[in-house]
């Protein structure tokens, strides 16, 4: 069952023409229901090779020697790339999107468990397989560093110390934000200051379709073709040109097609770079032939970049009248052994400091070292913007506790110290200015939608029965849509993106945008925010991406930034289109421009509604009856640099029971409201939060991966790495409230990921709700049973 | 990981150890060893396929008795590679006096460390299948050495 309270903003089109606000079904959907999805693996090309890859097992050791004599022997195979042979060519390292730089393949020392260590070229995928398991690489292991905070200790083996002669350290990094000094003189002078150590474990993505491509280098013209799975094509043509570049290959970017087919889903592992792609490129240089690299499914759960790993230290003041005073936080963040995240490069740790939550409260500060250990590059999105999760984690429970401990009421302590309704814009003490936000007003809904005085009256009952029910609140503020060129970009990229729009004469349009869909609905959404500026259908206009010799550039699609920029892009530019567009009919309408106004679809006269043109006779007479000294054509390209961020919001509900003899947590009710602005297409909006959901409720109970000492992924298979099923995942009842974005052309915010950041502090705060009065105060995410159990057997419960 | 325990042989010490410490007479004993090569009297070399789980492995693995003194003590150095796993291992062994005249008890203990896939993928297998792997080949010796008498 599922629940959906909704007062959308009224649609200004009809359902034929289906601009914002309809419930447009998926275009998208035909193929995928269908199976006709086309994924990287689908793409064979003729006389295609396969790669596999070698992997380290230890975790840091030394290569004493590879020898790949007796793989060349397996029938099939055609070659072993080692780091030796790469570095001849001077692309055994390759740059991050971080400004790190990440070993391709080893020359001496692997730094992580499952690190790539040889490519093995064959002419089938179980050849390459074949051949990979027999090159013998003989290793001596070194001391392994899997905890970040022995990393930082002194003497800790260096791990990078191909870094320069001043950064022989294993701290990447050290970011902070805010005003140290106030902060502290601020919770010196609370009342009451509350404090935790909260860790956000290691988690992977884990998207169905793994990572791989097919590289196709033509000799003869020149031209490199890179098929992907990658939610940022046109940042990935870039870097692999300078690349190029960097070691002088023959291969400029006018020469480099990246194409991007449907994706099997991003949720962020698919932004960076990976060392497969580098070795399927440098392979289809020096065979001439196409090469494709497929992961397995246990390879992009050991090797590919992580989420999270964060040991975050944070305290939160509370004055005697309970308003939150300030907040400080102190972070380690684990990047693994190259910093890889795709983080825009003046922010190392991401939006972090958007820490400071839904609350108004003077003052601040933040402080993240970034540390290098013996795992695989962490650090990367888990359908989270910039860490953003992180933050909201880390207040949400911070406030929880506060509010326990001074014995009030979770909701009644957040809606005292929340930022008016009116305080908008509003700036906040690390600097962010929050566009709109009415946070009251959604937590006050959620509460009504899920009868929170009944839920609290039912638990003080079942408590005094000695039943352990829990209910958890998560009032978040998302920052998305990155990012104003002024601070924001990758390697030097603005974050910006375009949109192109061509009608065409008999009114249909062609919409290409920079952004990359995987599963978002672009191909839908798009056509209908053309269909809101230009009247023209939505089913009239055909949406492209993911093709870099044809669509506009693009930073590409993470951090809920597709609507926000990409979307916005298309707005401005079906503007532009609609100023041709009134020239041209003003000139059939013989009026002047200033003269017409433009409803439905349509300019007429002003006054004579009558005398009008559509936009279908204007794309007509744009091509055959437009006036003198006018370009022909009606098209329009628009490069957007937002202004600002957009800074969705919700309230979250979550009710828990929990069984006292297996310390199983039930989810028995979940209600979510959204506030994303205004809303494109209320049905898709609802997709993304269920599935946003389903990605919040994972972490915050089932998925973690653990290292043991010795630096192995303890999670290498979906044995270990559990996913939430329908089997565990409850109904969710979902309910909106609108405060449109004040500087976005449609008002709208971005949605991807909210649920996922709101969702596991909702269900964290649920059960230590439940456990509170045991004495319980704090209980890292993933909620298991085992733990929960543990915490009950201790307390004499279970 | 670290495993220990006591084994009682019916046999001299000196018996034992010279069954132990040789690789084709032990080596028969690991289960799933395909085959032994004598490099020099200290330093061997072990083929084996080793199961964990749904896994299997056939890992090469080079022994060395790194030290020992006959007939009481010795130690064994163990570094084997299967693609995509690594095994280290480090053994001890003290032969006493057995609770029966003229037996022997054997004393051991082994530190293994197991890195890459197998530990990755059958980390919850693994200790139970060294146990049981180490409970074979002790059970295996005992019997040996019986039948040699």
């Amino acid at each position: 069952m599922t629940t959906t309270t909704y007062e959308a903003q009224a649609p200004t089109t009809t359902p034929e023409v289906g601009g914002m606000g309809h419930s447009r079904k998926r275009v998208e959907d035909a193929r995928f229901i269908r199976g006709a999805g086309h994924y990287i693996d689908d793409i064979n090309l003729p006389g295609q090779l396969w790669l596999d890859i070698v992997r380290s097992p230890y975790a840091h050791a030394r290569i004493k020697s590879i020898d790949a004599s007796e793989a060349l022997k397996v029938p099939g195979v055609a070659a072993v790339i080692t780091g030796k042979d790469l570095e001849g060519y001077g692309l055994h390292w390759m740059p991050t999107l971080a400004g790190d730089k990440q070993m391709v393949l080893p020359v001496d020392t692997v730094l992580y468990q499952s690190q790539e260590v040889a490519a093995v070229i064959a002419t089938s995928r179980y050849a390459a397989a074949d051949g990979v398991a027999a090159v013998l690489v003989d290793y001596e292991p070194l001391p392994v560093v899997v905890d970040p905070y022995k990393a930082l200790e002194p003497g800790a083996p260096v791990l990078r110390p191909d870094r320069g002669e001043d950064l022989q350290t294993n701290r990447i990094w050290h970011w902070e934000s805010g005003d140290r000094a106030r902060t502290d003189a601020a919770l010196a002078g609370s009342a009451m200051v509350v404090k935790e150590h909260i860790y956000l474990p290691r988690i992977h993505v884990a998207s169905i379709e793994t990572c791989g491509c097919v590289a196709d280098w033509d000799a003869v013209n020149g031209h490199l073709t890179l098929h992907m799975t990658s939610q940022a094509p046109h940042v990935i043509r870039t870097v692999v040109a300078i690349i190029a570049a960097g070691v002088g290959l023959p291969i400029p970017e006018h020469q480099i097609r990246v194409k991007t087919h449907d994706i099997g889903g991003g949720f962020g592992g698919k932004v960076p770079a990976y060392p497969g792609y580098v070795l399927a490129v440098a392979a289809s240089f020096l065979t001439g032939k196409p090469v494709k690299w497929i992961e397995d499914r246990s390879e992009n759960l050991q090797a590919d970049s992580f989420a999270r790993d964060y040991h975050i230290d944070a305290e939160l003041g509370v004055s005697a009248d309970g308003r939150i005073t300030a907040v400080k936080a102190t972070t380690i963040a684990d990047h693994g052994a190259f910093d890889a995240q795709a983080a825009p490069l003046k922010f190392h740790a991401g939006l972090f400091n958007v820490i400071t939550g839904s609350y108004d409260y003077p003052d601040a500060f933040v402080e993240v070292d970034g540390v290098y250990t013996n795992k695989p590059p962490g650090g990367v999105a888990y359908r989270c913007s910039f860490r953003v999760t992180e933050a909201v984690h880390a207040i949400e429970r911070l406030v929880d506790i506060a509010a326990h401990e001074r014995g009030e009421d979770p909701a009644e302590f957040r809606l005292r110290n929340f930022i008016p309704a009116d305080k908008f814009p509003y700036t906040t003490p690390t600097g962010w200015e929050y566009d709109s936000g009415n946070y009251a007003a959604a937590l006050r809904k959620a509460m009504d939608m899920i009868g929170y005085e009944d839920l609290r009256k039912e638990q003080a009952e079942k408590r005094a029965r000695g039943e352990l029910m829990g209910i958890g609140i998560c009032s978040f503020t998302e920052i998305v849509g990155a990012g104003p060129s002024h601070d924001f970009d990758i390697v030097g990229l603005k974050m910006n993106d375009g949109a192109e729009l061509r009608v065409h004469p008999t009114g249909k349009a062609l919409l290409r945008i920079g952004s990359q869909t995987q599963g978002q609905g672009h191909e839908t959404t798009y056509a209908q925010i053309v269909a809101e500026e230009l009247g023209i259908p939505a089913a009239d206009v055909k949406v492209e991406y993911g093709d870099t010799d044809t669509a506009p550039y693009g930073l590409g699609t993470y951090g809920s930034r597709s609507t926000p920029v990409s979307g916005a892009a298309t707005a401005v530019a079906s503007r532009k289109v609609r100023e041709k567009a009134r020239a041209i009919a003003a000139h059939l309408l013989e009026a002047n421009v200033d003269d017409l106004e433009w409803t439905n679809g349509k300019f007429s006269v002003k006054g004579s509604p009558d005398r009008a043109k559509t936009i279908q006779d204007i794309a007509f007479a744009a091509y055959t009856n437009y006036p003198a000294g006018m370009e022909m054509g009606l098209e329009a390209v628009d490069y957007y640099d937002p202004p600002n961020f957009t800074y969705p919001f919700g309230s979250y509900i979550c009710v828990v029971d929990i069984d006292k003899a297996t310390g199983v947590v039930k989810i028995r009710r979940f209600v979510a409201v959204d506030d994303c602005g205004n809303i494109i297409n209320p049905m898709i909006v609802d997709g993304q939060i269920h599935g946003g959901l389903a990605m919040g409720l994972a972490p915050a109970m089932l998925e973690e991966i653990p290292y043991d000492a010795n630096g192995n992924n303890l999670a290498g298979t979906f044995m270990d790495y559990l996913l939430p099923t329908a089997v565990e995942t409850p109904a969710w009842e979902t309910g909106k409230t609108i405060t449109p974005s004040p500087h976005h052309p449609l008002g709208a915010k971005g949605v991807g990921e909210s649920a996922t950041v709101g969702a596991p502090p909702a269900i964290a705060n649920a059960v230590v709700d439940a456990l509170w009065h045991l004495g319980v105060r704090h209980i890292d995410i993933p909620l298991t049973p085992q733990k929960i159990w543990a915490i009950l057997h201790e307390k004499g419960i279970a | 990981m670290e495993f220990s325990g006591a084994v009682d042989i019916p046999a001299p010490r000196d018996e034992v150890f010279a069954f132990v410490t040789d690789p084709n007479r032990v080596g028969a004993c690991g289960p799933g060893v395909e085959s032994i090569e004598v490099i020099d009297p200290t330093h061997f070399r072990a083929k084996a396929k080793v199961g964990v789980g749904f896994i299997q492995a056939r890992f090469v693995v080079d022994l060395e008795i790194a030290e020992q003194k006959p007939p009481d003590m010795a130690i064994i150095k163990a570094h084997g590679q299967a693609p995509g796993s690594a095994v280290d291992a480090l053994g001890r062994m003290n032969l006493v006096d057995g609770p029966e005249a003229g037996s022997t008890t054997m004393l051991w203990a082994a530190e293994v460390s197991i890195s890459g896939m197998i530990a990755s993928v059958g980390a919850r297998l693994v200790e139970g299948t060294a146990n049981k792997m180490i409970g074979q080949t002790f059970d295996c010796i005992r019997a040996a050495i019986v039948a040699e008498r």
